[in-house]
């Protein structure tokens, strides 16, 4: 018990200061570096709810595919470019306050909310139950997601095309 | 560690990403800072689906990872085809619905 | 016995097809004398229906009644048009047709020197007309007849304004088209009052109700005294009938057609169609006597003055309007209604005969005239029957109606009316003369040439010079007789053979019955003679001075000079009350409506104009507003629970 609070109370930390890192930073490629951190951690965390497919999801195809794909666009740009690409913040004070309104919004409710601190069992393995969900119930939103990738991978092509 | 622990995680989380969104002005920054508002959906539902005991959550938090890949695959060639046309990848320089 | 209703259909709608032919397919209109051609063949036809449906109706009493619903109601038809066939109709419905068909072959002769498409146009107007005014003698109720009526008053307005490239012309044809507009009024309101008064617009039910007493007397007379107001701006009544003489700026033909025999008499005949219901407001029938006498006593006055014969012909034509409306208003509607069939032939004739004139000399002022009777035998004979059918003399179309109203008055009990009539029928004889002795005979008054010049660009007819002045090709000269001769027909038919029970004994009982002295028909004719004797010597032995006569009438003749000021008031009226009113309705509309809508909009436009830069066009000020908005939902979820 005190090793899941342990490993929690590590990933909140690494996960938050991970991401305030993404949002700060004035370099475009460490930015880049944190959110993959930051992804990392959540995967982390989905271990400890006890979703280890998700996790290895969240490495393979977050924390994996997507900071690849970044990392070439910036490469692609800042060799278009030529220079470094600016990458500041502006109007900080205005953001620094929606975004503890929001959070303090939301804190509320969620203080408020009547949630459960105990953690009911899963019917069975997590892992084996998604995948029957997935190819059975969900079969057709499955087969539409493998044509959206299709169709979004088409489309980033043909916009990213080389100038006619 | 009991739900509001992970809600509120998530929560923080989702206003750094909104900080970032409405702070950064590199048109790419705001798409990382989309991918940190979207990872804390995720958390959410990760979270409630492991706290209700069922895994209708988790086969969605799939669903939107892999969405979310192909936004991001297609938001950043978008991008670069600004880039291309406007010269710039700067958010605050691109106005063309200003009043 | 024949149906008579087929005939008259075909009569009624050959010119509607000769209007569509004309209207819609433009080469054929713009072939001139080949839509000429056209529009007077199926004038013929409509004339052969006319003449057949009359035949055939001789031995039927009772009217034919043809109706298509035109506006169906759970509760009967709110509206119907259709046919109204009986004696009446049927031989106004001649009388239409003759004229319009003469007419037509007339103006192919007249209007010879018109460009092709405006004479397609003419012919357009003019079928457009005889429709119009077919339907109206046909209307079987009085919503069909308002909307010829109002149809024929467009033609008016058209034909008047025919050479609208002439201000005088449009001037004058706005000014028939406004005046007859304001008794229109009065008519519309007569109508609709009297769908709320009796319930029913159709005329056999309307005089079945009022013939058995079921029509309610209270508020009649208003009714009756609005249909009143729009037939007096029709038939160019007192104070209506200025728009007359200024109609006469459209062709000659047209004035013989809308403005003397069919169009202007649409109000006599109007109330000669509803005689049944006037008949029950004994006072807006000496109303429509008191004026008509005036009328016709004015007109006569102001004709003595004219010098352009088309005016003269046209003040005439209101004088005999005024005898119409005199008979009508002594309750022998009968007595008025023969006097418009007999008049629409001779002043049709008349009117004719002046444009052949017009159109040999060039002018339309007789004092440029004078000796055209060598020159133009026929013109002459044919006038003179004209003039003699108006004066009222034995034998000729006129003599029978004239005598008839005379003694319809009388015999209505208005003995002073009367006596204006005979003044009238003294000046009738006068003026007419006068006309023709100035014209015709006496001497070719001096320096015509450069006057001739001088008046050709404000006439009608193609200027030619006196000297050549011939009789009319045989296009215009046909006509010009057989209305003649119809005219010396119905005179001569009428003296042997006298209508006497039909119309004199048509003063009807509601109106106290005078019996008529012996000696009125024989003083009609000595008066008249009389008149025909001061023209001749006046004007042909020069026996009195022209001048020394009118010095005699010095202040008469200076007030009829100015038209009695008639056209002044009514013009002040408009310039004052009409323009004015409108000007000041026009200021409030542009400074104080407008400017109330040009504050409004310019604020909003202020507003939208500070309130756009909220629109910065930068994403991320928009996302602010998203962030906003969830802020607001979640805050306001967490108040409500």
């Amino acid at each position: 018990m005190t090793l899941s609070i342990l490993a929690f109370w590590c990933l909140a930390v690494a996960l938050v200061g991970s991401a305030l890192a993404v949002v700060l930073t004035r370099n475009l490629f460490h930015s880049v570096l944190w959110l993959a951190l930051a992804l990392t951690s959540t995967a982390g965390l989905f271990l400890t709810l006890d979703a280890e497919f998700l996790a290895a999801v969240q490495l393979l195809l977050y924390a994996g595919g997507l900071i690849t794909i970044v990392v070439f666009a910036i490469v692609v740009t800042k060799r278009m470019v030529g220079e470094r690409i600016a990458h500041t913040s502006r109007r900080i004070g205005g953001g620094l306050v929606v975004a503890a309104a929001l959070f303090a919004a939301l804190f509320r409710v969620i203080r408020t909310a009547p949630v459960s601190a105990i953690r009911p069992p899963m019917p069975g393995d997590i892992t084996k139950l998604m995948g029957d969900a997935i190819l059975t119930r969900y079969s057709l939103a499955f087969e539409l997601l493998a044509v959206l990738l299709l169709t979004a991978l088409v489309s980033a092509i043909y916009f990213a095309r080389p100038e006619d | 560690m009991g739900l509001s622990s992970y809600l509120t995680l998530a929560a923080i989380v989702f206003c750094i990403g909104l900080f970032g969104v409405v702070t950064r002005r590199n048109t790419v920054g705001i798409l990382l800072s989309v991918e940190l508002m979207l990872n804390a959906v995720n958390i959410n539902l990760v979270a409630f689906s492991r706290f209700h005991g069922q895994t209708l959550g988790m086969i969605f938090t799939l669903f939107a990872i892999c969405i979310t890949v192909a936004e991001v695959a297609l938001g950043l060639a978008l991008v670069i085809l600004l880039f291309r046309t406007r010269r710039t990848v700067l958010a605050d320089e691109i106005d063309l619905l200003k009043g | 016995m024949a149906d008579p209703t087929l005939p008259i259909a075909t009569a009624l709608l050959l010119p509607l097809l000769s209007f569509l032919l004309l209207g819609v397919i433009a080469p054929l209109r713009r072939l001139g004398r080949g839509a000429g051609y056209v529009s007077l063949l199926l004038s013929c036809g409509a004339l052969a229906g006319a003449l057949l449906g009359w035949q055939r109706t001789f031995p039927e009493p009772e009217p034919i009644r043809l109706l298509t619903s035109w506006l169906p109601a759970h509760a009967g038809p709110l509206a119907s048009v259709g046919l109204l066939i009986d004696h009446a109709s049927t031989m106004m419905l001649v009388l239409v047709a003759l004229v319009s068909c003469l007419v037509q072959a007339y103006s192919l002769g007249y209007l010879h020197d018109e460009p092709r498409a405006s004479l397609g146009r003419y012919y357009a107007y003019q079928s457009l007309f005889a429709f119009s005014m077919m339907g109206l003698v046909l209307a079987p109720n009085l919503l069909q007849l308002f909307i010829c009526w109002e149809l024929v008053g467009l033609c008016s307005y058209l034909l008047i304004g025919f050479w609208y490239q002439r201000p005088a012309a449009a001037r004058a044809a706005v000014k028939a088209f406004w005046t007859t507009k304001a008794g229109d009024v009065g008519l519309l309101i007569g109508i609709v009052l009297l769908w709320r008064h009796a319930g029913t617009l159709e005329l056999l039910d309307l005089r079945l109700l009022a013939e058995s007493g079921r029509l309610a007397p209270a508020g009649l007379s208003v009714i009756t005294f609005c249909l009143y107001l729009g037939a007096a701006g029709k038939s160019a009544q007192f104070p209506f009938h200025i728009w007359l003489p200024d109609a006469m700026e459209g062709p000659t033909p047209v004035s013989a057609l809308i403005h003397a025999a069919t169009m202007v008499t649409a109000g006599v005949y109007l109330l000669f169609r509803t005689e049944w219901l006037f008949a029950l407001t004994p006072d807006v029938l000496l109303i429509v006597a008191f004026v008509g006498a005036f009328t016709a006593l004015m007109a006569a006055v102001l004709a003595c003055v004219q010098t352009d014969i088309k005016k003269v012909l046209a003040y005439s034509t209101v004088s005999q309007l005024g005898y119409m409306m005199a008979a009508i208003g002594s309750g022998a509607a009968h007595a008025g209604f023969f006097h418009l069939l007999t008049h629409g032939v001779f002043k049709a004739l008349l009117f004719l005969g002046a444009g052949a004139v017009i159109h040999a000399v060039g002018s339309n002022e007789i004092t440029h005239m004078g000796g055209l009777a060598r020159r133009m035998p026929q013109t002459v004979i044919i006038f003179v029957i004209g003039t003699l059918s108006l004066a009222g003399m034995p034998f000729f179309g006129g003599f029978l109606s004239k005598e008839e109203i005379l003694a319809a008055v009388w015999a209505g009990g208005h003995p002073v009316l009367c006596l204006v009539l005979l003044v009238a029928a003294f000046l009738t004889a006068f003026y007419m003369f006068r006309v023709v002795f100035l014209t015709f005979f006496g001497v070719p008054s001096e320096g015509r040439g450069s006057a001739v010049s001088h008046h050709a660009a404000a006439t009608d007819g193609p200027p030619h010079s006196a000297p050549h002045a011939h009789d009319p090709p045989l296009i215009m000269a046909a006509p010009l007789w057989l209305l003649a001769i119809v005219s010396m027909a119905i005179g001569l038919y009428f003296t042997w053979q006298h209508p006497a029970p039909e119309f004199a004994a048509a003063a009807r009982d509601t109106v106290a019955t005078v019996p008529v002295p012996g000696w009125l028909s024989p003083l009609a004719v000595v008066v008249a003679s009389s008149g025909i004797l001061l023209a001749w010597l006046t004007y042909q032995r020069r026996t009195i001075d022209a001048t020394r006569l009118a010095a005699a009438f010095g202040p008469i003749r200076h007030a009829a000079l100015a038209r009695f000021w008639i056209d002044d008031v009514v013009m002040l009226a408009y310039r004052g009350g009409l323009l004015a009113g409108a000007r000041a309705i026009g200021w409030v509309d542009r400074y104080l409506v407008d400017g109330v809508v040009n504050a409004l909009s310019a604020a909003v436009v202020m507003g939208a104009d500070r309130g756009r830069r909220v629109q910065t066009g930068r994403v991320q000020d928009y996302l602010y507003g998203v962030a906003l908005g969830l802020l607001a939902l979640i805050t306001w979820i967490g108040w409500a629970r």
